[in-house]
């Protein structure tokens, strides 16, 4: 029995020492997040109509009397959606950043994990992990979906056996996941919802596009390697021409995320909340 | 136990902590006392590793925040009532944090159950009212069970109701011997809850003393005499450290002695006194006095310097 001795100041408090932070928790944590708002639903609905609708549209629109046929024609078609809806992606992997920020809730965060990169890793994790599941998927629903359309016409008849056609389905789902984290990233960066979108579509993905109309020779060497395009020849079923090859392809993406990730890590740990 | 090791932050040019020390012990209510800007969100966000320190120390129970392995345990923190996605249900944003640390579901209601959240637990935080949102934050606050509280301004929004129900909380989670820190802008919302004071101008330490001592020591206590007498009573009391003052005629307001002194001199001169009280001087006036020498020592030092 211990004798209980009486003074003015209470015995200390013991918190729980069954609570512990942990990187499996911040995981759930992450998880719970972006499934408890309505925007993720909303967005990912969005991201999985496009790519299956417009991939069903534009495949039965094609003129039957189309001039190229093969495999490479027929992706190109068939997974013109899941392109678009990488832009669903990239803005709601942004707003899982930006979002805490705007509203604050970056504090109530960063207060449970104070180490704070932690949280940046589960968030790219469990997004990344969403998106790769959710577009594994969606990539072949839309390639088989599409394939039943164009049977019978020269694009039709396309297998997964043939020559680079997995390689090429599988790289739509990498470039998606890529540029998934890569925006997750800038909106890490940027902390704010319009500067990381208009950066995002602005640099990232316009920028390229136009750099080829300028007129210097160096422009056009180096736009190949920019992070908006070094996965576009993952989505090639003969990446013979392309500027890059498959190796320096995936190289230069996990350069860009190093870099993006680098940066972020380094900004979140500096900068105050 | 909290400890503010000449804590200082700078925001570009402007100052908003100065050199900060004080200790903040467990087992009763301390109370953060300052007027707007005077620096009080800076210093609690830096004691949860928030903002970074310019220079200076802030610790928990001899650790940097940081450091701990549970911090939901160690240290709940109330800093702005919106820390919330406003998209997000009550019982969401509680469940995500509290997944962070492996609390189970059944705490998450708990707290809920607690703040008196409970109807609204699974609505939107957008639609919450500001003593709604307040109500959630301090739900965040305890959700670790946590040894250390700190709390910006938790009265703000909340109804009577919630005001002498948030002051019992408070002093009961101190008896538990926790520490309690809480702040406010009002001096009367802490007199009632704190028992030891912190207080800060202009991000400086201005007191460190207890809410009595505090009142006491800055309150302009003075005697109020009423009497036919009065003129005669005044030449009597006159004194070193004793002022007297006559607002209206037969009326003195003596500072600087007591009220059994001025009866004393009455009976022994035989006047008469038709009353004779002690005006203690209020809490926000002693606050004012305080913060107001603060702001002027502030102007003159700065004028010297140039």
């Amino acid at each position: 029995m211990t004798a209980a001795v009486m003074t003015d100041r209470p015995a200390a408090y013991t918190p729980p020492a069954n609570y512990k932070l942990s990187a499996a928790g911040l995981l759930r944590s992450e998880w719970t997040k972006l499934w408890s708002l309505r925007s993720t639903w909303i967005v990912l609905l969005c991201a999985v109509v496009f790519s299956a609708g417009l991939g069903a549209l534009i495949a039965s629109s094609v003129p039957s009397d189309q001039a190229s046929g093969g495999a490479g024609a027929a992706l190109d078609f068939s997974m013109a959606g899941i392109s678009l809806a990488s832009v669903f992606v990239a803005v709601l992997g942004i707003l899982t950043v930006t979002g805490e920020y705007t509203t604050g809730s970056i504090r109530s965060t960063m207060s449970a994990a104070p180490r704070r990169v932690s949280v940046l890793w589960a968030k790219a994790a469990v997004y990344g992990a969403v998106v790769a599941v959710l577009f594994g998927v969606m990539v072949f629903l839309t390639f088989f979906m599409t394939q039943a359309i164009f049977s019978g016409t020269d694009l039709g008849g396309v297998s997964l056996a043939g020559d680079g056609v997995l390689r090429a389905l599988l790289g739509y789902t990498a470039m998606i996941v890529y540029l998934a984290l890569l925006a997750l990233g800038i909106g890490s960066i940027l902390r704010n919802s319009a500067g990381s979108i208009g950066f995002y579509i602005g640099v990232i993905m316009i920028l390229p596009q136009l750099a080829t109309l300028l007129p210097w020779n160096w422009v056009a060497d180096v736009t190949p390697y920019a992070p908006g395009n070094v996965s576009n020849t993952l989505l090639m079923v003969d990446p013979g021409g392309a500027n890059l090859s498959v190796g320096e392809s995936w190289l230069w993406m996990g350069i860009w995320l190093v870099v993006t990730y680098g940066l972020a890590g380094v900004l979140l740990k500096r900068r105050d909340v | 136990m909290i400890e503010i090791e000449h804590l200082t932050k700078r925001y570009g040019k402007k100052t908003a902590v100065d050199d900060l020390s004080f200790a903040v012990k467990p087992g009763v209510v301390t109370g953060f006392l300052g007027p707007n800007g005077a620096g009080k969100s800076t210093t609690m966000r830096a004691i949860v590793g928030l903002d970074a320190p310019t220079s200076g120390l802030a610790r928990v129970n001899g650790k940097h925040y940081s450091e701990f392995r549970s911090p939901l345990t160690e240290v709940g923190a109330l800093l702005e009532a919106k820390s919330v996605h406003a998209g997000r249900s009550a019982y969401k944003h509680l469940l995500a944090l509290a997944r962070t640390h492996g609390i189970p579901k059944r705490r998450v209601t708990e707290v809920i159950d607690l703040v008196g959240l409970h109807e609204v637990a699974g609505k939107r935080v957008g639609g919450f009212s500001l003593g709604m949102g307040q109500r959630l934050g301090i739900a965040v606050a305890l959700l670790g069970d946590p040894a250390v509280l700190i709390l910006d301004e938790p009265v703000n929004g909340l109804d009577p109701d919630g005001v002498k129900w948030i002051r019992l909380l408070l002093k009961g989670l101190a008896a538990e011997g926790r520490t309690v820190f809480l702040s406010s802008h009002l001096m009367s919302e802490l007199a009632q809850t704190a028992e030891h004071l912190v207080v800060i101008g202009q991000g400086r330490l201005l007191a460190d003393t207890t809410v009595d001592d505090f009142v006491s020591g800055n309150g302009r206590s003075r005697v109020r005499v009423v009497s036919p007498d009065a003129a005669r009573l005044a030449e009597h009391l006159a004194g070193p450290g004793i002022s007297v003052a006559s607002p209206e005629r037969g009326v003195l307001e003596v500072t600087g002695t007591e009220a059994a002194v001025v009866g004393q001199a009455a009976a022994a001169h035989s006047l008469v006194l038709h009353e004779l009280r002690t005006d203690r001087g209020s809490l926000e006036d002693a606050f004012m006095q305080l913060t107001a020498d603060a702001v002027e020592y502030r102007q003159t030092s700065e004028g010297a310097n140039r």
